[in-house]
């Protein structure tokens, strides 16, 4: 989810972060899903949400954006050299 | 047909969905409906509304239980409530089949067992909402009090105290135990 958040930058909202992550992982997600965990990292303090305009094409309601926080960045690279320390010399891993 | 069925589940959504989020997945949902119904036909879309609906249930009430903080603080209580009664069934059935008259009343072993796992039960209380120990040992003076004014039997009296203050203050020292663990 915060990489699907950090990937599109400041175009992340319920809509566009349900489809990078179904498009990504193949799987069809809920967006009460998405919702659930943008609340419960956004209480976490590693995004932070802004109300946007409301449009017609969304029956006059406003978008709800999420970007990533210096926390949040932090978090994601830690995790980030975890795997590829964790994952580094394993054959099983390789692509065939 | 296919517009009410819309309406009712986008009534659906709207109750299930947190107030704070409720207009953005709302809007969420009438922009992907839209764009599925110019590209594929408005059953198809209307199907995948129903099935975002069915879906979104289960993680949106959880959002509205967890973060509505009152009713989680009243759901723990409850349950921690629950669990007091069914360990105070079972230390009495306990005393009950181990003494020989199998006379439980009044008997001060039972207060003796039971207050270790009474603080316990108000340590794990506290550990899941803060609050909830204190709403709990505020529930269970309540309910010694009316068990106490409507009592029809003769009650003696160091009982009648000890049932008055071990109960909370067992919950006290288990709120307390737990916020005494280092902040993380």
């Amino acid at each position: 989810m915060l990489l699907a958040v950090m990937r599109l930058g400041s175009n992340a909202y319920g809509v566009t972060v349900r489809r990078e992550i179904e498009s990504a992982t193949g799987r069809d997600i809920s967006i009460g899903a998405v919702y659930a965990t943008l609340v419960r990292l956004e209480s976490k303090g590693l995004i932070k949400s802004s109300t946007g305009e409301p449009t017609a094409e969304r029956g006059g309601r406003a978008k709800r954006f999420f970007r990533m926080t210096a926390d949040g960045a932090g978090s994601l690279r830690n995790t980030h050299e975890i795997i590829l320390k964790m994952s580094a010399g394993l054959k099983g891993l390789q692509a065939t | 047909m296919g517009h009410r069925a819309l309406r009712v589940a986008t009534w659906f959504f709207s109750w299930l969905a947190p107030r704070s989020q409720r207009e953005a997945v709302i809007g969420d949902l009438a922009e992907e409906y839209v764009a599925r119904a110019s590209t594929a036909s408005s059953s198809a879309a209307l199907k995948w509304y129903l099935r975002q609906l069915c879906a979104s249930a289960p993680p949106l009430l959880w959002i509205r239980l967890t973060r509505t903080t009152w009713i989680a603080t009243l759901g723990v209580a409850l349950s921690g409530y629950v669990a007091v009664a069914v360990v105070e069934l079972i230390v009495n059935w306990a005393i009950a089949n181990s003494s020989t008259t199998g006379a439980v009343a009044y008997n001060p072993l039972g207060m003796f067992i039971t207050f270790p796992m009474v603080v316990l039960i108000g340590y794990i209380a506290a550990r899941f909402r803060c609050a909830a120990a204190v709403t709990l040992a505020a529930m269970m003076l309540l309910s010694v009090t009316a068990m106490t004014l409507w009592a029809t039997e003769s009650v003696p009296t160091w009982y009648r105290i000890a049932y008055f203050l071990v109960g909370p203050a067992a919950i006290f020292i288990g709120g307390a135990v737990n916020s005494l663990r280092p902040a993380r």
